[in-house]
């Protein structure tokens, strides 16, 4: 754990030497959210906009979270810092851990900022309770976006190899996991890839959560699958992660 | 007592052999120098003593450690300097230094990273981030970042290459201490200068060892050319490299007085490693 904790502190301390990257992290989500309020007050005013703000501000979250992580880390790998790492004592579970940990603290940022404009700018009214329960979710799919960015970094042998990701991963997340439509009018092949999609299930919980009269043990299931995630996904960038070409 | 142990190592990309069926044992406290030209194998035989690459067959130990099975072991007793500065750029170079030597559980750290700076001559700079270091001063911290848990043996993969004359000096200086306290230093380079400040030398081309030996023995393999001058005439002859070779063959110029001028000229260690080199090549393309 002590490995975990030095690896976390010196991400941070990175993150705080990069203050550029910083800055954009944090703003990019916010200026998207803005543009998105720009595109919806476009919209006729039978439009519903208010169930699709939560969810798309969950998957703006997921997509910076995911591509930020996923490129630092293979940045490590091209700069030869993962290898040094590795064999300067470090083991693949510590720098897994140490990465989510580092990060963690960013996307929890992200997740605090892009709620509280959401809320701010469309002018939505929800209990303390749903907001703690929505900064949950946010928080938890950013996790999910973090340990799902290790994994892809493992597939990457350079930066511009994380893009290829984005079609495979972010695009059918927005098409089929009831981003923009309910997934059971989908084909049943195109639900089932949604279903595989961590963005399903929290978007699941956001649209539970966000209607009148709601239960919480109604998204006690999706948590559930979205906790599963993390652990899943620990698991299998553990298993890619190389310690030897 | 060998330090290094390689048996028969094999590694291929591929198609292409990085090393072909490769054998070599290196004695403990030497300063040991992996030379050859760019793509002979050199980084390659490095990641395998690490345990940063997998190799294909052959048997690899490391102060008698298996570097893939014996790894955790292992990695408290190296220290490893890639060719690539691999340090972070946002960080300063204390913090680097400090990152690296925290994985390693080092006694006194900080006081260890001030010793350390202070050698690099790097203090002034110390809190400064890397991303304003030049390519010899990243080189330095890097240096440092491999040295600072005091290892037993050290892997450094051209670690003087754009590094100043002065450090360059400096740092031999430090490896020869270091050897001295029972420290082997495993160091490949292309700088030819360097190989004469190793104790031994292996000497490497397409994967392949072409000679193991002490740089002393490698320079007798030259050869000296006597230069003379009679009447604005040149006469180079190839002599054994004695006193007594020179002796003879002025003897056999008779002494004349119109001798104006005798030059020698010895072979340095890059002219016969280059010269061995070349034939090796020439033999592999016949």
């Amino acid at each position: 754990m002590r490995h975990t904790f030095i690896i976390a502190r010196r991400v941070l301390a990175q993150l705080k030497g990069d203050r550029r990257f910083l800055a954009l992290s944090i703003l990019a989500p916010l200026l998207i959210i803005y543009f998105l309020k720009l595109l919806f007050d476009t919209f006729p005013p039978f439009v519903d906009v208010k169930s699709y703000t939560m969810p798309v501000s969950a998957f703006i979250v997921h997509f910076m979270s995911l591509i930020l992580c996923a490129i630092l880390l293979v940045q490590e790998r091209t700069k030869g810092t993962l290898e040094r790492m590795m064999i300067g004592g470090f083991s693949k579970t510590s720098i897994i851990g140490g990465y989510t940990l580092g990060y963690l603290g960013l996307a929890t940022v992200q997740a605090i900022t892009v709620l509280a404009e959401t809320i701010w700018l469309f002018h939505l009214t929800y209990h303390a309770g749903t907001v703690l329960l929505l900064f949950i979710v946010i928080w938890l799919l950013a996790i999910v976006s973090v340990m799902l960015g290790i994994f892809i970094s493992t597939f990457a042998k350079h930066e511009a190899q994380v893009f290829p990701f984005i079609p495979l991963i972010i695009l059918p997340s927005v098409f089929l996991t009831g981003l923009i439509i309910k997934p059971d009018g989908l084909p049943i092949w195109a639900e089932i890839i949604g279903k595989c999609l961590p963005l399903h299930y929290a978007v699941n919980i956001i649209h539970e959560i966000t209607k009148p009269g709601y239960l919480v043990s109604a998204t006690f299931v999706d948590f559930g699958i979205l906790s599963g995630y993390i652990v899943g996904l620990l698991v299998l960038a553990s298993l890619s992660l190389k310690e030897t070409e | 007592m060998n330090a290094i142990e390689i048996v028969n190592l094999r590694k291929n990309y591929g198609k292409i052999t990085a090393l072909n069926n490769m054998s070599l044992d290196v004695p403990e406290g030497t300063i040991y120098g992996l030379v050859g030209p760019n793509g002979s194998g050199k980084t390659t035989l490095i990641k395998a003593l690490v345990g940063s690459l997998r190799p294909g067959s052959g048997s690899v130990k490391v102060l008698g450690l298996d570097p893939l099975k014996d790894k955790w072991k292992l990695r408290k007793q190296i220290g490893y300097m890639p060719q690539s500065a691999a340090l972070y750029d946002d960080l300063s170079a204390r913090n680097n230094i400090l990152f690296f030597g925290k994985a390693q559980n080092v006694a006194e750290l900080h006081k260890k990273v001030d010793d350390i700076l202070a050698f690099a001559e790097l203090t002034n700079r110390a809190n400064d981030k890397v991303s304003t270091f030049s390519g010899g001063m990243k080189k330095r911290v890097s240096l440092c970042c491999a040295l600072v848990h005091d290892p037993k043996i050290i892997f450094l993969d051209e670690p003087t290459a754009a590094v100043d004359p002065h450090l360059k000096m400096q740092s031999w200086i430090l490896f020869r201490k270091l050897a001295l306290r029972g420290v082997t230093i495993f160091v490949s380079t292309h700088q030819m200068d360097e190989v004469m400040l190793c104790d031994k030398v292996t000497l490497l081309l397409n994967g392949e060892i072409l000679a193991v030996d002490t740089p002393q023995n490698i320079l007798q393999l030259g050869k000296t050319t006597l230069k003379i001058v009679v009447n604005k005439t040149e006469n180079n002859t190839v002599i054994d490299s004695t006193a007594k070779g020179l002796a003879d063959e002025l003897k056999k110029s008779g002494l004349d007085a119109t001798i104006s001028s005798v030059e020698l000229h010895a072979d340095t260690i890059e002219d016969i490693i280059l010269s061995m080199l070349c034939e090796k090549e020439k033999e592999a393309r016949q």
